[in-house]
């Protein structure tokens, strides 16, 4: 690939070993003649980098820890003996050192030479070629002949390992290096590699010598990245070769926000390598992201606009004039028969912030109502109330880098190796380091098992008892004198603070009270409260574990009560963190995506903010909050909901209760959705707007830290026009003028009316690579840590939360409780991920039980379970684990003919709707054939799939 | 009334149960009417209104309360 190198502007090029820990001290050098001053503890090869002197190497990488096995780095100092490997050799004052002399010539032609012996010089043919640092090195140290010749005994007839559908493991071209192994540790921190054997014998092995995909191995690509040759390639660059160009742009997975270089051959991706100065992930990546892109260019893609009388009418396509006519006079006909209020708009948490922004937008002024909603309805909604109510913000208070400060982590409700992996390497790291770590979880999550990451405390309490259980931590700290008293008298409203002391104290919420409630002996929760009480820095990161419930809202505000209590806010270390589940949820609600908010979490009964919106937009918006996404789904069902536009979200496979939502969704006369595929909503549309993938657009996307980071088109969109584009011109068609050119100025839009807002610009992205909001006049380059003064709403607020029990419990006939998650290699309702070879780790959903409840009801593992709850009833392939408690069963949500939605209620949380997703109480049973739901959905999906004249449609995977 | 009512009902006693406690039931109610106006849309509101007019069965003390003020 070309690459140009100039020192000065290129952030991520490998300065060959890790910046040292900080001391403060610098220590001044000569190389080569060059004077440098370095901080202490820099290796003579990275002050040789620094110094913009690069000197051979094979094993070091900056991401790695120094190892000094390849010798090629030798160099000679001034008044040292024989010739140090640089990578381990600290620079120390007054250091002459000299990488380019005769005898280190020499040794680097020898090192090389006794390589290049026992490696096949298939260079021309070879994948790496043009990519290859073993290569490169033996040109850098000018070898020209292998005196030992190539009949000895080798390694070449090794083979090769093509179990991984994304990477082949080549051991005839491996140098046994270390850093695919050293990476499986130190990056990805799963320790799945080994160097097996000694000496000459020595090959790296996945796990126990078994193949890749039988390993521990999660498919982060750590190691295909690390490897200097072609020993771990792409499948891809073997197929293609190399790329030739290559654009930084974010993944579109799940809310960590990884920054990736996109390496293109014209139009089409080759590979996605980890951005090396991505602030979110600093160089790392999983399986997702690294691998599983091919969806954007699967045939199931959808590339001409559709429309269609009824349901069960075959599509027709259409120019998108006409698509966007037929939407707009069907919307207006509805809006003319119904009322102003009979459509709304359900923006997307995956498109970019200025394709929310734009939908809801749309429906504030072409539509003329607040019905506009997002998916963030269905997972975070609860947190946005939740640290608004306590903290005066809607956000996570911190940056992932934070957490290597923590000293103990607490993690909540949240599976961060599966739903957040690139988050969850950094945990591991800091956690290797010594932190402590306390789970609270009905499951036993992996990360409890982080090799050399310490024994963690499991609180496995019983779904549906999370405020019972926040309580008892927050009792125990309080009673036993933990909280910050300096923090709490400074920072935090006395009035509010007392009454929650009192409330608190009580001893019904003891640990040893509701013990019998949550299922978690009282010791574990004095012993969990006792250290993150008493931990120099203390941090909670949470999931949907917390939010999904008919508390979530209240959970949210009680993990702020604690935080807040024990001061454990406003610093490095600390916070409140909420792990959003899609790349771009954050951005969606900042965006105004929420019937009662305009952009910047902004009410619309505030006058001033309002009449700003109003001003810009020229109309006039309603004072009063719109429909939620289920009092949407109710009203159409009422009759007086008629019309609806959907970007990006798959409603009839995500949300609960999904036979209700069928009924919702089939009562609208007009459902335009804009997506990628046929999905579970569309088979229910009248109109289709083939969407862009975030390949094919340019716009932003907002991580769980804040982070605003750039979304950048590699390649023009499969269906002609980008998401934002496709919004305009059906504003346009409703009458309500748009005229954008570039998401650039639909930002500077955003960033006129929204406070936190105000200082971003495209030019200020990409000089900075990514902002953390608020970014404004008082911090013009963003925000990593907040709260570190004072709250947005001046003191941090104590909230009551007593604990109220769902509604939702097991009884004789619904005996078990179900709760739902996610799996590493597939991402929600998979339409993504379902489209590429993740498949080969998880090609359907199972149930999984405990052998106790398997056991009674005579189930084994691997037979079918009728699983039946209040709502419907589903099949699914039983798993026996011990990950839960008995009376707990669990399934991800991944594939639609699982139908785990159909047993979903609709309960939801008290404040903001969120759905219950966590807690069902079901009953199960060994059964023989799928449940008359899943062939509905069969048929349907056969149906519907011929109505579209694909030529070869995705069969669901039923068996 | 529409069939929406039921769910309604099952969202203001929720919302009545959880609300954050105050020390009297009329203002743990008020707390409820301002969380109403500020995430009801207004066709709820309204029919919440009419309901608990018309005798608002099935709501709880405070729910009812609320529903009176709103």
């Amino acid at each position: 690939m070309l690459h140009i190198f100039d020192p000065n502007t290129r952030t991520d090029r490998d300065l060959g070993t890790p910046p040292p820990a900080l001391t403060g001290n610098t220590v001044s050098l000569s190389i080569d003649g060059h004077a440098i001053d370095v901080p202490e503890g820099t290796s003579v090869l990275r002050a040789a980098a620094l110094a913009g002197i690069q000197i051979p190497k094979l094993c070091a990488s900056d991401n790695l820890d120094a190892f000094g096995s390849c010798r090629l780095c030798a160099v000679e100092i001034e008044g040292r003996r024989g010739m140090p490997a640089s990578c381990t050799t600290p620079v120390a004052e007054g250091m002459n050192v000299h990488t380019q002399t005769d005898r280190v010539a020499k040794l680097r032609r020898n090192v090389m030479e006794l390589y290049i012996s026992d490696h096949p010089l298939d260079c021309l043919t070879c994948p790496a070629n043009g990519d290859c640092e073993l290569q490169d090195m033996a040109g850098a140290v000018g070898l020209r002949e292998v005196r030992y010749g190539y009949e000895g005994e080798n390694h070449l007839v090794a083979e090769k390992d093509t179990s991984n559908p994304y990477f082949t493991f080549d051991a005839s071209k491996c140098i046994v290096c270390s850093r695919c192994v050293r990476a499986c540790e130190e990056v990805q921190g799963t320790f799945a590699l080994t160097i097996d054997g000694r000496g000459f014998d020595s090959k790296v092995s996945a796990g126990q010598n078994d193949d890749f995909m039988d390993s521990e191995c999660v498919s982060c690509g750590a190691c295909v990245q690390a490897c200097p040759t072609a020993t771990l390639m792409e499948n891809s660059v073997i197929d293609q070769g190399q790329p030739e160009h290559s654009v930084v742009t974010t993944c579109a997975y799940c809310g960590v926000g990884c920054s990736f270089k996109a390496e293109m051959k014209g139009n089409e991706v080759i590979r996605m390598v980890p951005f090396k100065d991505g602030h979110a992930n600093h160089g790392h990546s999983c399986v997702k992201g690294r691998f599983a892109f091919g969806y954007a260019t699967h045939p199931d893609r959808l590339t001409k606009p559709m429309i269609r009388d009824s349901i069960d009418d075959a599509w027709q396509e259409v120019s998108w004039d006409e698509a966007m006519q037929f939407a707009a006079d069907r919307i207006k006909a509805i809006q003319a028969k119904y009322g102003r209020d009979s459509v709304g708009g359900i923006t997307s948490s995956r498109c970019t912030n200025e394709e929310a922004y734009l939908v809801q937008k749309l429906v504030r002024t072409a539509f003329g109502n607040n019905n506009t909603d997002t998916c963030a309805r269905v997972c975070h909604s609860p947190t946005g109330y939740g640290l608004k109510q306590t903290l005066g913000e809607s956000a996570g208070t911190q940056t992932f880098d934070s957490v290597m400060q923590s000293d103990v982590i607490v993690v909540i409700g949240a599976n961060p190796t599966d739903a957040h992996p690139v988050f969850a390497s950094q945990l591991r790291r800091r956690l290797r380091q010594g932190a402590k770590l306390i789970v609270a979880d009905p499951r036993h999550i992996d990360l409890m098992t982080t090799p050399h990451g310490g024994e963690a405390l499991h609180l496995p309490l019983r779904p549906g008892t999370n405020v019972a259980l926040i309580n008892a931590l927050a009792h125990v700290v309080v009673s036993e004198g933990l909280e910050d008293r300096l923090f709490i008298a400074e920072r935090c409203d006395p009035a509010e603070y007392a009454a929650w002391n009192a409330f608190i104290r009580e001893e019904r919420h003891s640990p040893e009270a509701t013990e019998s409630i949550t299922g978690v002996p009282a010791e574990s929760v004095r012993a969990a409260a006792r250290l993150y009480g008493s931990a120099r820095n203390g941090a909670i990161y949470y999931g949907l574990g917390v939010t999904e419930h008919s508390q979530g809202s209240t959970m949210v505000m009680g993990i702020a009560n604690l935080a807040l209590a024990t001061g454990n806010i406003g610093r490095e270390g600390v916070g409140v963190n909420p792990l959003r589940g899609q790349n771009n949820v954050q951005g969606s609600c900042d965006m105004g995506s929420f019937p009662h908010e305009l952009p910047g979490y902004q009410h619309v009964a505030q006058d001033g903010p309002r009449k700003a919106f109003e001003d810009a937009w020229g109309v006039t918006i309603d004072n009063e909050p719109g429909l939620r996404i289920p009092n949407m789904f109710d009203a159409a069902i009422d009759g007086s909901f008629r019309g609806l536009y959907v970007q990006g979200e798959d409603i009839a496979q995500s949300d609960p209760n999904t036979q209700h939502v069928e009924k919702a969704l089939s009562s609208l006369e007009c459902l335009i959705v804009q997506d990628l595929f046929l999905n579970e909503t569309a088979k229910y549309a009248h109109v289709l707007l083939p969407g862009s993938s975030f390949l094919e657009k340019d716009g932003t996307f907002t991580n769980a830290e804040r982070r605003i980071n750039r979304v950048r088109k590699v390649m023009p969109p499969l269906a002609g026009k980008e998401d934002w584009q496709i919004t305009q011109d059906l504003a346009n068609a409703l009458g309500y003028a748009m005229h954008y050119d570039h998401p650039e100025q639909i930002m500077a839009e955003i960033a006129s009316l929204t406070p936190s807002f105000r200082g971003v610009t495209y030019q200020k992205l990409d000089e900075l690579g990514s902002i953390q909001w608020p970014c404004n006049d008082a911090y013009p380059n963003g925000m990593p840590i907040m709260h570190e003064q004072d709250f947005p709403i001046g003191k941090g607020r104590f909230v009551v939360t007593d604990y109220v029990a769902t509604t939702e419990r097991a009884n004789r006939k619904f005996p078990l409780l179900l709760t739902t998650g996610r799996i590493l290699s597939q991402y929600n309702v998979g339409a993504q991920t379902r489209r590429t070879s993740n498949q080969s780790w998880h090609d359907q959903d199972w149930l999984e039980l405990h052998p106790h409840d398997a056991e009674e009801r005579g189930i084994n593992e691997g037979d079918w379970v009728g699983l039946t709850s209040r709502a419907g009833d589903t099949v699914l392939q039983a798993k026996i684990s011990i990950r839960m408690q008995p009376g707990v069963v669990y399934t991800t949500f991944h594939h639609p003919v699982s139908g785990a939605n159909v047993i979903t209620t609709d309960n939801s949380d008290w404040a903001t709707n969120c759905p219950e997703y966590k807690v069902t109480a079901v009953q199960c049973e060994k059964v023989a054939q799928p449940s008359a739901w899943q062939e509905r959905h069969r048929a349907q999906h056969k149906k519907q799939w011929g109505l579209l004249k694909t030529p070869e449609p995705t069969e669901p995977v039923v068996k | 009334m529409s069939p929406q009512i039921d769910t309604l009902v099952k969202m203001i006693n929720q919302i009545a149960d959880n609300a954050p406690r105050q020390e009297t039931p009329e203002a743990t109610a008020e707390a409820v009417v301002s969380h109403l106006k500020k995430f009801w849309a207004k066709p709820m509101k309204q029919e919440m209104r009419e309901y608990v007019k018309a005798g608002g069965v099935g709501l709880n003390e405070v729910a009812a309360e609320a529903a009176l003020r709103l």
